[in-house]
C-alpha cells in the first residue's frame, strides 16, 4: 500500500463527485441531468469503498487507527448517508453539503500524507475495535448531517419560512445518530473493562464523548417537552456536532489531553540517540 | 412565557427554580470543599449498599405516599429534569477542560475539588441529584405500567442503573499493580491510592513472558533537529529495496538477533541481542554508494545509524510490540495452582480478581524478566452490565423506530 494510490484514489473520487454534482446543478438544462448526476455521484462513494475495502486488505488490519483513517472512512459515509437522504427526502442541498464536507476530508488527508502502517498496537486488536470505531463514525456521520439541517434551519427561520417538518426529520436523524453514539460509546466501555481493566477512566476521550453523549440527550428531551421552540434545538445540533468534532479530532491540542490513554500514535524510541519522537497524530 | 407571572418558590416550580436549586448544589459543594478537606468521598462495603438501600426507600416512599405534593410531582417534571442534566454536563465539561489529578496542591482550583471532580462534593451532590429526578421520573411512568412505556423505560432505568452501581460500587473497586518476576512468587501489590497491599490473597510467579515483534522500520532523520523526514516506510526487511527522499535503499541483510563486536554485527541468539540490518545508500543524483550497519541496539549492545550526508541519519527505530504476553502460575491459599497465559484484551479471571497484562521492562525489552500485572476487582461489575445491557437494548429500539419512521 502506498501514497500514489491513494491520491489517484481520492482525486478520481472528487472528479466523480464535482462531476455529479454538475450535472444535478444543472439538471434543467441537461437531459436526463438528475439521473445521470445520481449514478456519476454514487459510483464515486462505490470507489471509494472499494478502495477503503482494498486498504484493509492490503493492511491486513482494519485502517480505523489513526485520524487520517477515521477521516476517510467520515468521506465515505457522510456522502453515503447524504445520498439516502436525498433520494428519499428529495434534500439536494445535504447532499452537495455532505460531498463537500466529504471532499475537504479528502483534501486534508492529501495535504497530510501519511503511510498507511501495518502495524498495529496490541491494545487495538480485539474484536471490539471495528464495531465501536464504525459506529462511531456512522454516528458522526448522521450528526453531521443533522447541523446542515440546523444551519438551514436558523437561515429558513431567519430570512425566509421555517417549517416544523425540518425539525421533525432532524429528531429523525438524530434518534438514529444518538442511537449508534450510545451503542459506540457502550461497546467503548465493554472494550475498555477488558483492555484497561475499567469500563470508565475519565480519560478526556472518554469525557468528550460523554459531553457529546449529554448534549443529544438534551436535544431529545428538549423537543420532547418543547414542541414548538425553534432556536434551541437548532443551535444544540450545531453545539453537538462542535462537540464531536473536538472529541474526535480537537481533543489533541487541549492540555488535558497529554494523559489520555486514548491516543495511539506509535512512539518511536531512537535509545542510542536520546530521542523519542511520535510518529504520527492520532 | 407563563411563568413569569407566578412568583418565584410557589409551585410549580419551573426552570428557574430548577436550575437555582442546581446551581445552588453546585455552591454549596465548591464551597464545603473548599472550606473543609476530603480525602475520600466514596464509601465502601457495607455501607454503600445501607446508603443505596436507603437512596431507594426515600425514592420509594416518596413516589408512594406524597405522590400529589408539589415538591414530589418536581421532582419528576421537565425542568428538573433538564436543570440535572445540564449542571451535570458543566462539571463533564470543566473535566474535560481542566486537567484532573493534578497535584498543585495549593492552587485555590485544587482546594475547590476542580482538579478531581469525580471526587469532589459538588459532583456527589449533582450525581445525587440526577439520580433522584431520573429515579422519580421512573417511578412515575412505571406505575402503573403501560407497555408504551417499554422504551422510554428501558433506556431511563439503564442509565439509572450504571449511574447508581457505579457510584456505589466505586470504594469497592480496587485496582492492585503488582510486578512478577521468574524467581519467586509475589502476594503483595500496590493500589490504585498508593496503598500497600501485603496480602492478595493470591500469589503469582512468572513461568515466561513473551513479546512479539514487528519487523523494525528505519527513519531518514535531520541530525541536528531530530525530526523525521521520510513518508514512506523503510521496512528492514532482507532484499527491501526502494527509493526514499533522494536516497536508493536496499537492506543487504537483516540479523533478527545480533551481537555488535569489532564495529561488526553478527547474527547470533543472545540474551541481549539486538536487530541490525546491512544497508546499501545510493544517492540518486551523484550516485555515491554508502554501505553500513543501522541497529537500535539493546542493553547490552550499542546501536549504529548511517550518515547519508552532512544533517540526514539513517537510523532503525526498536521494533514495535505486536503481541506481549506473560505465562503465569497462581498459587491460592487453598494450595491450588493455575497455569494462566494473559495477553492485552486478553486478561484472565482467579479468585475474583480479573489479572491483566500492563508492563514490562521497556530497558530490556523482549528480554524482559519481569513483567507487571494489574489485579482488578469491581464486585459491583454486573450491576454495571445490566445497566448497560439495558441501554444498548434502548439504542437498538430507538435505531429501529427511526428507521421506520424514516421509511
Amino acid at each position: 500500500m502506498n501514497l500514489i494510490s491513494f491520491k489517484i484514489v481520492a482525486y478520481i473520487t472528487i472528479l466523480l463527485w464535482l462531476t455529479g454534482c454538475f450535472f444535478l446543478l444543472f439538471n434543467h438544462k441537461i437531459k436526463n441531468g438528475n439521473q445521470i448526476g445520481k449514478i456519476i455521484t454514487f459510483s464515486g462513494i462505490l470507489f471509494i469503498i472499494a478502495f477503503v475495502v482494498f486498504l484493509w486488505i492490503n493492511l491486513e488490519r482494519p485502517p480505523l487507527r489513526t485520524i487520517g483513517e477515521t477521516r476517510l472512512w467520515y468521506s465515505v459515509l457522510l456522502p453515503l448517508i447524504g445520498f439516502f437522504i436525498f433520494t428519499k427526502w428529495n434534500y439536494k442541498w445535504l447532499l452537495y453539503y455532505s460531498i463537500s464536507i466529504a471532499i475537504i476530508f479528502l483534501i486534508i488527508n492529501l495535504a497530510n500524507p501519511q503511510n498507511f502502517d501495518k502495524n498495529l498496537m496490541p491494545a487495538l486488536q480485539s474484536i471490539w475495535f471495528v464495531p465501536h470505531v464504525i459506529a462511531y463514525m456512522i454516528a458522526y456521520a448522521l450528526l453531521g448531517v443533522c447541523m446542515a439541517i440546523a444551519i438551514w434551519g436558523l437561515y429558513l427561520h431567519k430570512f425566509k419560512s421555517f417549517k416544523y417538518e425540518l425539525l421533525n426529520k432532524a429528531d429523525n436523524l438524530v434518534l438514529m445518530g444518538f442511537s449508534f453514539l450510545t451503542i459506540g460509546l457502550l461497546l467503548g466501555a465493554l472494550w475498555a473493562k477488558i483492555a484497561w481493566g475499567h469500563y470508565w477512566s475519565w480519560d478526556p476521550k472518554e469525557t468528550w464523548a460523554l459531553l457529546t453523549w449529554l448534549n443529544f440527550i438534551f436535544y431529545l428531551h428538549f423537543r420532547f417537552y418543547h414542541k414548538q421552540k425553534i432556536v434551541i434545538p437548532l443551535w444544540t445540533l450545531i453545539v453537538g456536532f462542535i462537540l464531536l468534532m473536538f472529541c474526535w479530532i480537537g481533543i489533541n491540542y487541549l492540555p488535558v489531553s497529554k494523559n489520555s490513554i486514548h491516543t495511539y500514535s506509535f512512539i518511536l524510541i531512537f535509545t542510542y540517540l536520546n530521542s523519542i519522537k511520535t510518529k504520527e497524530k492520532p | 412565557m407563563t411563568y413569569n407571572k407566578k412568583s418565584i418558590w410557589q409551585y410549580p416550580w419551573g426552570y428557574r427554580e430548577s436550575f437555582i436549586i442546581a446551581s445552588g448544589l453546585l455552591i454549596l459543594g465548591l464551597v464545603m470543599n473548599y472550606f473543609i478537606k476530603f480525602s475520600n468521598l466514596t464509601i465502601s462495603w457495607p455501607i454503600n449498599i445501607w446508603f443505596g438501600f436507603f437512596f431507594i426507600i426515600i425514592l420509594l416512599f416518596s413516589q408512594i405516599l406524597f405522590k400529589k405534593k408539589s415538591f414530589v410531582k418536581w421532582l419528576s417534571s421537565t425542568p428538573a429534569a433538564i436543570s440535572a442534566i445540564i449542571t451535570f454536563s458543566f462539571l463533564v465539561l470543566l473535566m474535560g477542560l481542566i486537567p484532573q489529578k493534578n497535584e498543585n496542591v495549593n492552587s485555590i482550583i485544587f482546594k475547590s475539588g476542580l482538579t478531581e471532580i469525580t471526587n469532589s462534593l459538588m459532583y456527589v451532590f449533582i450525581l445525587i441529584y440526577l439520580l433522584t429526578t431520573l429515579g422519580m421520573v421512573i417511578l412515575r411512568r412505571s406505575f402503573p405500567f403501560k407497555n408504551k412505556n417499554i422504551a422510554f423505560f428501558i433506556n431511563h432505568f439503564g442509565l439509572w442503573v450504571i449511574l447508581f452501581t457505579s457510584a456505589l460500587g466505586a470504594g469497592d473497586f480496587q485496582r492492585i499493580k503488582i510486578t512478577v518476576n521468574k524467581i519467586n512468587p509475589i502476594y503483595s501489590g500496590i493500589n490504585q491510592k498508593g496503598i500497600f497491599i501485603s496480602d492478595l490473597g493470591i500469589a503469582i510467579q512468572l513461568n515466561d513472558f513473551l513479546i512479539e515483534e514487528y519487523t523494525p522500520k528505519a527513519y531518514i532523520i535531520n541530525g541536528t533537529t531530530g525530526d523525521i523526514l521520510n513518508q514512506k516506510n523503510i521496512i528492514l526487511e532482507k532484499g527491501n529495496k526502494l527509493k526514499v527522499l533522494d536516497w536508493e535503499i536496499e537492506v543487504l541483510d537483516f540479523y533478527e538477533y545480533a551481537a555488535y563486536n569489532d564495529s561488526i554485527y553478527y547474527a547470533i541468539y543472545d540474551i541481549g541481542a539486538t536487530p541490525a540490518a546491512f544497508i546499501k545508500v545510493t544517492q540518486v543524483n551523484t550516485k555515491t554508494i554508502k554501505t553500513g550497519w543501522v541497529s537500535c541496539g539493546s542493553f547490552k549492545y550499542p546501536g549504529n545509524y548511517l550518515l547519508l550526508n552532512n544533517n540526514q541519519l539513517l537510523v532503525m527505530a526498536e521494533p514495535e510490540a505486536k503481541k506481549y504476553s506473560s505465562d503465569i502460575k497462581i498459587y491460592t491459599k487453598k494450595g491450588e495452582i493455575f497455569n494462566k497465559s494473559i495477553e492485552v484484551n486478553k486478561p484472565a479471571s482467579v479468585n475474583g480478581y480479573k489479572i491483566y497484562q500492563i508492563d514490562y521492562d521497556h530497558k530490556r525489552g523482549k528480554w524482559s524478566e519481569i513483567s507487571v500485572l494489574e489485579l482488578v476487582k469491581d464486585p459491583w461489575l454486573h450491576g454495571v452490565y445490566i445497566g448497560i445491557f439495558m441501554l444498548i437494548a434502548g439504542a437498538v429500539y430507538m435505531f429501529w423506530i427511526s428507521n421506520k419512521k424514516l421509511n
